[in-house]
């Protein structure tokens, strides 16, 4: 018998019985949408982590000497020179070194008053980290060389301030470490920046003070030593022969050990956060799959009566020249074709939940094609394996028994 | 006129064994059908004549002796070739007519030549040509519930005629209908045998028996009368 007889008689057998065929597709659908949904979100976590990342910058490393004794002195900091010398001998693959860490500090404006995550920057900041706009300008290089009292503040901090996102020439008084130590100063605000992240970010990256920045010369000067480095390396570089490079030059110039060498690269972080990511909705998809067992089994159990109340037309179509393969695929068709239709439907439900969810919290979501297919493929596989035996069950029937069935 | 023969058998035995116990539906079982014969099995109930309906239709294999139907030893085939000489060589009509249910009149004339891969358009005209040829062309899409008994019948008949089998093979074929439908139906057969078919009738009623040419009456799982004897 031809196959498209099989499908059409199969697709006729599933009308007949629309409720039934429903009921049965469901737990195929539930367990097809709840294994879609839950990957997909774990694709689309994935990405708002890379993307998180790519805002750091992949290509961001901090490092930083741990003295072997617990006192910090020469060979453990890094002096204005030093990093003048690993920025000439790294020039290929360095973009951006700075050994002014962030600090926390408080803009001030009247009776007002905000809590700030201060950023000290050269002149090319933006090249390696981008930062939008919304009026003014960034700290810009002639701010970096002439140790201007400039600040680059975020919409919502210049809200706060002065109930306005129009605030560029305005002035505020921060409260900071500068170079000399604690300091309350004027500072003029340049520029502000927008900071819309989505709710699924701020949930990843928690509830901190806003970002500002000043000229990086405002707080580090020749004479000063920095603990630690922030390093962006050019997108070009290697940065498996530039760590290992690096960590070679320091331990050298700085007479340590490298296992003093603490090395940190946003890279290797966003891999490890990534795979715990991946990994977790896996199992957690895995569990999910479990809820397909349950929908196969009912398509058996299902096919298993169906195939009792049909034992008489099964006789009739064996008397009328029908082999025992012919019923077989028929009625595995059937099967397969009530979990693959439950399949589709399931991966309409699963994509649509995850779509109105994304744009509800306004992120992009990620849906993985191969996934998708494969689950379908997978719907119609069960629909096979659980109605192999009662298609078994009715192929053997004997035609003399089946067509004497009431 | 040399006339084919459509089955020959020869010493037919059909034994069943429950448990421990034996019983012997069939036994020493000879005749021969000539193709255009018109015959009716006749017998009480337990004579065999039911056992002896599923052996010939090729439903069930006999224990022992010798089935040639239509020019082959069919007594040791395997299913899915019975399957096959089913579908080719014998068209079944039932007592209970056994249409598929929610399928149209055309859909179960169509059903023979779906397993004997006869392409969609080649069957649908001609299951169209057996139903206008059995009176129902404007029946085929009814359901078998939307008919009567008689009609049912004979959409049963255009579907045991569907693959222009040698042999049409009608178990008790008036058992669920009234009188008039019953004259119907026997007439329709006898119409068919006119035109050439061979037609076996297995029947426990005489007035049905009588429509047909030659009757084989059985009783025990024996044969034990034959009106056509002579003509062989």
């Amino acid at each position: 018998m031809l196959f498209i007889e099989n499908v059409k008689l199969a697709f006729s057998a599933i009308g007949i019985n629309k409720m039934r065929s429903f009921l049965t597709m469901l737990g195929i659908i539930i367990g097809i949408s709840a294994v879609i949904a839950i990957v997909s979100i774990g694709d689309t976590m994935r990405g708002v982590i890379a993307d998180q990342f790519a805002g750091i910058g992949v290509g961001r490393i901090y490092t930083y000497i741990q003295a072997s004794d617990g006192v910090a002195d020469e060979n453990s900091l890094f002096s204005k020179n030093d990093i003048d010398n690993i920025r000439t001998v790294f020039s290929k693959d360095i973009e951006y070194i700075s050994g002014a860490g962030s600090q926390s500090g408080t803009a001030i404006k009247g009776r007002n008053s905000v809590s700030i995550n201060l950023t000290p920057v050269q002149g090319n900041y933006t090249r390696v980290q981008p930062v939008k706009i919304s009026g003014g300008r960034m700290i810009n290089q002639k701010d970096f060389e002439s140790s201007k009292n400039n600040i680059v503040l975020d919409e919502n901090t210049a809200e706060k301030l002065f109930k306005s996102k129009n605030v560029s020439g305005k002035t505020i008084r921060l409260s900071y470490n500068g170079k000399n130590g604690a300091e309350i100063t004027d500072f003029t605000v340049v520029g502000t920046f927008e900071n819309n992240k989505s709710v699924l970010e701020k949930l990843l990256a928690g509830k901190g003070p806003e970002t500002a920045y000043i000229p990086e010369s405002l707080v580090f000067t020749p004479d000063s030593s920095a603990f630690s480095l922030d390093i962006f390396i050019s997108k070009n570089a290697d940065s498996k022969q530039f760590k290992k490079s690096f960590i070679n030059y320091i331990s050298r110039t700085k007479n340590q050990t490298a296992k003093n060498i603490v090395y940190e690269s946003a890279e290797s972080e966003m891999k490890s956060a990534d795979s715990i990511m991946q990994k977790l909705s896996l199992a957690v998809g895995a569990i999910a799959a479990i809820s397909l067992l349950v929908g196969g089994i009912g398509i058996m159990n299902i096919m298993l009566v169906s195939v009792t109340e049909r034992t008489r037309e099964i006789g009739i179509r064996k008397a009328l020249g029908a082999r025992t393969a012919d019923i077989l695929i028929q009625f595995l068709t059937e099967a397969a074709l009530i979990s693959a239709a439950g399949g589709i439907i399931g991966t309409a439900i699963g994509i649509g939940v995850v779509a109105i969810g994304g744009r509800i919290l306004n992120i992009k979501v990620i849906i993985n094609p191969v996934m998708v297919i494969t689950a379908v493929c997978f719907s119609a596989a069960v629909g096979i394996f659980f109605g192999l035996f009662p298609a078994r069950k009715a192929a053997m029937k004997d035609p003399i028994e089946a067509l004497r069935y009431e | 006129m040399a006339m084919r023969e459509i089955i020959r058998l020869e010493n037919i035995e059909k034994k069943y064994s429950t448990g421990s116990t034996e019983v012997k539906a069939l036994s020493d079982v000879s005749f021969t059908v000539n193709e255009g014969e018109y015959i009716a099995i006749m017998g009480q109930s337990g004579s065999g004549k039911s056992t002896l309906m599923n052996i010939l239709g090729c439903l069930d294999r006999p224990t022992g002796g010798k089935y040639m139907l239509d020019g082959e030893d069919v007594s040791s085939y395997r299913d899915d070739r019975l399957s096959w000489l089913r579908n080719k060589k014998i068209g079944f009509v039932f007592q209970s007519f056994n249409l598929i249910s929610r399928t149209s009149a055309l859909k179960n004339v169509e059903l023979p030549m779906i397993y004997a891969k006869v392409p969609a358009s080649a069957r649908r005209k001609k299951a169209l040509e057996l139903l206008d040829k059995v009176g129902l062309s404007q029946r085929s899409s009814h359901m078998p519930n939307e008919l009567s008994g008689g009609q049912r019948q004979r959409v049963a008949i255009a579907r045991a005629l569907a693959n222009d089998p040698p042999l049409i093979l009608a178990d008790e074929p008036t058992g669920n209908l009234d009188t008039a439908s019953s004259v119907e139906i026997m007439e329709l057969f006898t119409k068919l045998n006119e035109d050439g078919a061979t037609v076996i009738v297995v029947t426990h009623e005489d007035d049905i028996a009588a429509f047909t040419k030659r009757v084989l009456r059985f009783r025990d799982g024996r044969l034990i009368n034959d009106t056509g004897e002579c003509e062989k």
